[in-house]
């Protein structure tokens, strides 16, 4: 018997969507699927099923106590994979397992082993209190009341909410709302945590309170699921790291691992005013480059540039010279070690903010 | 504090079986009564509501009876009863009563599927139809004060005279519960997945204020209008309320409205349950829970 915390095998999810006339022709989408036309017995066509492909045979298996952190762009499929595990969602086919317990057939058991931040701060009741929201939950979990007065207490104190526990949550700043969220899904001290983007909306300073949280988390034996687009949140507190691009995990391993596939090439990020399409093209033709993804910063007409290349000092010149014309400059320009944002691109060809 | 997991789901200090559903289902309960405690706006309406309503039937039928009141007794004749203030009035109330609950009830879920916290209650180990149940609970006592309320506010503006058994009205009230509210569980569970659902309440209370007789005698209705309103269980909850709290009626004479009520009301339930069901399958399949 193995000792996993999350399992999953061959894991697909599968929505039906309205047909439209493109998807009717098999243009779905990247990750989508179309059944053939049917016929009605007299004749009449019926309507073609199409069917938008979430999660697409996706494998996991997560250690207890790991931090697993699954990587990938909005859309990716993170959530749904993180739904269908949480028992919110029924897988189209496949197997998944928390705590030892099929998701599917004993979902009850899931949930007992579970504690979620899916939709962060809308995930709380806002014209309740802090506390008021805390004592709801853990009657919802079945948690008797005297353990929930002192479970309450000490969760207050330690999200360091207990002086505003008797405040509307509606009055909370998202950090604050937020940690009243960790504090549900620590309730009724569950082996395992789902944390969907647990830092998305926060300012630097709350994002680094959760942070920490995770990584007090982890030291305690939670096991952790996190899913995230940011990659130095993944980079800093996964174990290991899914990256999920279209329904599929196309990476898994250590940061460390995911980052030595491509050691061997240099990052180079340019800051680009005046920057035109065609220009991509332009640099993808020198020697060893790959990879060019620009991105608009949003301001002052600046662009920043990622790309890769096996070696930075011989195709540096070229950069700049296709670059400095027709008005275009280069105003900014660093050489870095390779990230989990270059093993994205790497991968993918995309950034993760696309 | 270290909030240290548990191996196992057992491991952990939990309460089971019904006591705990119970407790789950307080808690709905304590959640919404304190939400609504917290909204003042809707206490106000609660005074308001009963009085204003009726106001324009009752003035209507006022203008309709002529200068010599000529009018109303032809009404009287038609609908069995010389108080025909007192009879609009607990008409429109049960109009008022289903409306709120369709609102109330019937959004109940969308509610929480717009604020963002249904998921994380639908996660929970706890007895899903709590969450409507418990929503209901708290309905049923804001009804029980508007009710009240209103048996004041009408005593007080209209000089409404309530002439019956206050336990066989009770009883009226108690066996209206489940058709009422069975068709607000029916309705919740089919907006969670509607999304949008604003035309079938529109609908819903239309056909109860129109083939009803919230405010005149369904004698009136032609023949198919008369069949149509045998199938709706207002009909029967206006008719009974009517009877028992204007026309003094006994028990015997109402036990037949009290039977059709209970037929009705175990319809209703059954239905409302079997659709939450239903939707509750349907939002593991489509992720609709998550969607607003």
């Amino acid at each position: 018997m193995n000792n996993w915390a999350i399992e999953a095998e061959q894991l697909i999810k599968r929505f039906p969507r309205r047909a439209t006339p493109d998807s009717a022709n098999g243009d779905n989408g990247p990750a989508g699927k179309t059944e053939p036309r049917t016929r009605w017995p007299f004749g009449r066509k019926k309507e073609p099923a199409a069917w938008f492909t979430a999660v697409d045979d996706v494998d996991l298996q997560i250690q207890q106590g790991e931090v697993f952190g699954l990587l990938g762009p909005n859309g990716a499929g993170k959530s749904t994979t993180i739904r269908m595990l949480c028992t919110l969602l029924e897988p189209t086919s496949g197997l998944a397992r928390v705590n030892g317990f099929d998701v599917v057939k004993q979902s009850n058991q899931v949930r007992q082993s579970l504690g979620t931040v899916l939709a962060g701060e809308r995930s709380i009741y806002w014209k309740l209190t802090a506390r008021e929201n805390l004592e709801y939950f853990a009657a919802l979990f079945h948690i008797p009341a005297k353990v929930a007065r002192c479970r309450i207490d000490d969760l207050l104190e330690r999200m360091e909410l207990t002086n505003r526990a008797n405040d509307l949550v509606e009055k909370y700043s998202t950090g604050m709302k937020q940690r009243v969220a960790v504090a549900r899904a620590l309730l009724a001290q569950p082996p395992i945590l789902l944390l969907d983007e647990p830092t998305l909306g926060l300012d630097p300073q709350a994002a680094r309170r959760v942070r920490e949280l995770v990584k007090e988390l982890k030291a305690e034996g939670h096991t952790i699921l996190l899913t995230t687009h940011y990659m130095e949140e993944a980079d800093q507190l996964s174990d290991r790291i899914g990256i999920i691009d279209q329904g599929k995990v196309i990476a898994l391993g250590t940061p460390a691992e995911l980052k030595r596939r491509i050691s061997q090439q240099d990052a180079i990020r340019l800051e680009v005013a005046g920057w035109q399409t065609e220009m991509a093209e332009s640099l993808r033709q020198l020697p060893t480059v790959e990879n060019v993804v620009p991105h608009y910063t949003g301001t002052d007409s600046l662009w920043e540039v990622n790309l890769l290349t096996a070696n930075s000092r011989a195709v540096l010149p070229g950069i700049i010279d296709r670059l400095n014309t027709n008005g275009t400059r280069v105003v900014n320009m660093n050489v870095v070690q390779p990230t989990l944002e270059d093993v994205f691109i790497h991968l993918t060809g995309k950034a993760l903010r696309d | 504090m270290v909030t240290t997991p548990a191996t196992s789901s057992t491991a952990n200090a939990r309460q089971h079986g019904l006591l705990a559903e119970l407790s789950a289902l307080r808690a709905v309960v304590r959640r919404e009564w304190t939400i609504f405690r917290r909204y003042p706006s809707w206490i106000i309406a609660l005074f308001i509501w009963p009085v204003i309503f009726p106001m324009a039937y009752i003035l209507s039928s006022q203008a309709l009876a002529g200068p010599t009141s000529g009018g109303l007794q032809i009404f009287q004749r038609n609908a069995g009863t010389t108080d025909v203030v007192g009879y609009i009035v607990i008409g429109t109330i049960i109009w008022m009563w289903q409306n709120i609950v369709l609102w109330n009830v019937g959004f109940a879920l969308r509610e929480e599927q717009l604020r963002g916290t249904l998921e994380s209650s639908w996660m929970s180990p706890s007895w899903r139809f709590s969450l409507l149940l418990g929503n209901s609970v708290v309905q049923m006592l804001v009804m029980l004060i508007f009710i009240g309320v209103s048996l004041v506010e009408f005593t007080v503006f209209y000089g409404v005279r309530f002439n019956g058994d206050p336990l066989l009205v009770v009883l009226m009230f108690l066996l209206s519960i489940p058709s009422i509210y069975g068709l607000g569980f029916a309705f919740a569970s089919v907006v969670i997945t509607a999304r949008e659902a604003n035309a079938f309440v529109f609908l819903v209370r239309g056909l109860v204020m129109i083939f009803c007789g919230i405010t005149y005698p369904i004698a009136v209705l032609p023949g198919w209008m008369q069949s149509v309103a045998q199938f709706l269980p207002q009909t029967y909850i206006i008719y009974g309320f009517r009877e028992a709290m204007l026309n003094g009626a006994s028990f015997q004479a109402l036990l037949p409205v009290y039977q059709i009520l209970v037929v009705f009301g175990a319809f209703w339930l059954a239905v409302g349950f079997a659709l939450f069901r239903r939707m509750e399958r349907r939002a593991r399949q489509t992720g609709a829970l998550g969607q607003y």
